[in-house]
């Protein structure tokens, strides 16, 4: 049972502020750095002050998700929330600052004001870490560290009020609540008002990532996937067992783009196994999945959905040989996809699939996406894609 | 002890008020040291991105260009006669005329007989000699499932070279346009399998007759659409040698 002198809660909201800050301003800072369109290593670890690092698919695939950031089609990128974080932790670390000092002469209001703005931070922590689990399948470290330290701070600042069990406080006016709530709404806006005001025009450079130079193909075709609601023309140059691919495929699902888009799908593996611009496979068995998908006919967009689904059970038989990889498809798809597989006709399909992009000069990398012979650039598909789906392609939004 | 059970507490006099102001004052400037902090750390983070992005650095990563295939053998002297015979023979440019004979070969390769056939050996296990009857230019089945074979084994190669020959038997002019028949067999045949409109721009012909480059014996050795059938210098240069080649050329 907590005193009424006693100085834990105020403590450990206070730490829960300072750990919330410290996270959040890591979160803002890799975002931040994109906004030169570059790639970088991001923050992505549960240890306060870890340095960046290059392995942190999970809080990659956070950031760039439709949930990281608000009013993206307005700016690109968007304002992600870790900034409102920013505002909030600030906020609260001051008051949880006075009521350390304050102590037992903390007027009640205060420590019930604290209290009932202290657990919103895991309010919203909670829908978050909801969205992680449910809509993009794992949890990026740093944002944990977020909703840890909003933990902390909600069990400091609930237990504040056992503080006040019997103990005389100061009276203070209601009207301090008011302007309390005025000032947490300021700080917590602070932020993302001057991020929004600095971030820079991006427009300048969304068609600056070169364009193919013959469009149409000339031997062959590609595969064809039409959205429900198909409006625009696109297309993509994928490797079924890239998880970048993945990523940007379940993007495209999560934004509600897929549906409107019109899929020229190019085969693109980066597997040595049959692509000749490589010397060495980075996903092997990705010309057999590749194959696959070639193959499906009207299920081509299960089959992919099916190796971006079972994309590391798909990497792993890949590794451990073609036919536990061909094993897969057949038990899957059947004998006559399997058949269609190992025909020769196949090969040729994907063979001039991958001399359509060496005729192109493409770069040797995946997802690609152009509108119209337009390259689309890769960050323009990740951070900042629903900015670059309004500028380039606005009807897809709609 | 009170009512609640709590302790009893000291009254809130003066200065405890007071200390209850200057906390809330301690609190709030530290609350807005805070602010400003993260507020000045967000401004700095979004202007050096800015400044990166409007002043990139010179030196960024090179990307790979996917691109044809490249291999070793495409020496720089192989990569030079096979030039010349894309452009002396029609292949690099929209020209009506197609293939070489032999007296282009002579003049645009400027190479012997041993030299150019040793450019070629590279290719041995990725090209096939097609067999041809004496006197005939038509595809027997083995020759036409091996063509069929390395056609399809393209890999990352925008070429198909077609090198057709005559035996030394018969006269020259006669041999000539043997080997021309045979070339032009072989691209018959590949169009009615390839189903490729572009076709024209990757097959390469050229018909050496019993001019130029005429093959040994050494090269009965080499893959032919006849495996099992006696192979000597006369047999061997009845024949179109076929292969793609991966150069950038």
């Amino acid at each position: 049972m907590l005193g009424s002198s006693s100085r834990f809660p105020a403590t450990l909201s206070l730490v829960g502020c300072l750990l919330g800050l410290l996270f959040a301003s890591y979160s803002t800072m890799d975002y931040a750095e994109h906004l030169d369109r570059g790639l970088h290593d991001v923050h992505c670890s549960f240890i306060p002050g870890a340095p960046p690092t290059s392995e942190a698919e999970a809080c990659r695939a956070a950031m760039y998700s439709p949930y990281s950031a608000l009013f993206r089609e307005a700016m690109w990128g968007g304002v992600p929330i870790s900034l409102f974080a920013l505002g909030a932790f600030a906020f609260l670390g001051g008051f949880a600052l006075y009521l350390w000092l304050a102590h037992e002469r903390a007027p009640r209001v205060a420590v019930g004001f604290f209290a009932g703005v202290g657990i919103t931070p895991l309010l919203v922590s909670l829908v978050m870490l909801t969205i992680s689990v449910t809509k993009l399948g794992h949890l990026c470290k740093t944002c944990v560290g977020i909703y840890i330290s909003s933990f902390l701070l909600a069990i400091g600042a609930v237990s504040g009020l056992f503080t006040l069990k019997g103990a005389t406080r100061p009276v203070l006016s209601l009207l301090f609540v008011v302007a309390w709530l005025l000032a947490l709404g300021l700080t917590t806006l602070v932020p993302a008002a001057v991020y929004a005001a600095s971030v820079p025009d991006e427009r300048p450079y969304l068609n600056k990532c070169g364009s193919l130079k013959q469009p149409k193909m000339t031997a062959g075709a590609p595969v064809k996937i039409h959205g429900s609601r198909a409006i625009q023309p696109v297309m993509f140059f994928e490797d079924p067992l890239c998880p970048t691919c993945r990523a940007f495929h379940e993007r495209l699902l999560d934004e509600g783009v897929f549906e409107r888009l019109d899929v020229d799908l190019l085969l693109f593996p980066l597997d040595s196994e049959c692509n000749w611009m490589l010397e060495s496979p980075i996903h092997p068995g990705a010309c057999i999945v590749s194959k696959a998908v070639i193959c499906g006919g009207d299920r081509t967009r299960q089959i992919l959905e099916w190796a971006y689904d079972e994309q590391v059970y798909l990497t792993r038989a890949g590794k451990a040989g073609a036919n536990v990889l061909r094993a897969a498809i057949k038990q899957r798809w059947g004998d006559d996809l399997l058949r269609c597989v190992d025909d020769r006709k196949t090969d040729v399909i994907l063979n001039q699939h991958l001399h359509f992009a060496s005729d192109n000069s493409i770069p040797v990398s995946t997802p690609q996406m152009y509108l119209g012979s337009k390259r689309v650039c890769d960050e323009d598909t990740d951070m900042g894609l629903r900015f670059a789906l309004k500028e380039l392609a606005p009807e897809v939004l709609k | 002890m009170s009512a609640t059970g709590a302790e009893p507490t000291p009254p809130v006099t003066g200065a405890g008020a007071g200390v209850g102001a200057m906390a809330g004052m301690i609190g709030a400037g530290g609350g807005v040291v805070l602010l400003l902090a993260a507020t000045l750390g967000v401004k700095a983070w979004v202007s050096s991105a800015t400044d990166r992005l409007e002043h990139p650095a010179e030196t960024k990563a090179k990307v790979a260009i996917a691109d044809q295939a490249e291999v070793a053998y495409c020496t720089p002297r192989f990569k030079e006669v096979l030039e010349r015979v894309l452009h002396s023979c029609g292949l690099a440019q929209d020209e009506t005329r197609r293939g070489c004979k032999p007296a282009d070969v002579k003049t645009f390769a400027s190479i012997s007989d041993s030299d150019f056939n040793e450019l070629f050996t590279p290719l041995k296990d990725r090209g096939a000699v097609i067999l041809f009857d004496e006197g005939m230019q038509d595809l027997d089945e083995g020759a036409k499932k091996l063509l069929e074979d390395k056609w399809f084994q393209r890999k990352g190669a925008r070429y198909f070279f077609v090198v057709a020959r005559a035996s030394k038997s018969g006269n020259q002019a006669k041999n000539r346009a043997l080997s021309h028949r045979r070339a032009n067999s072989v691209m018959f045949d590949l169009t009615s399998v390839a189903n490729d409109p572009e076709i024209d721009k990757k097959v390469g012909l050229l018909w050496l007759g019993n001019e130029f480059a005429q093959l040994s014996k050494d090269y009965c050795s080499w893959p032919t659409s006849r495996a099992n059938e006696k192979c000597d210098e006369e047999a061997i240069n009845r024949s179109a040698f076929v292969s793609w080649v991966d150069c950038r050329l």
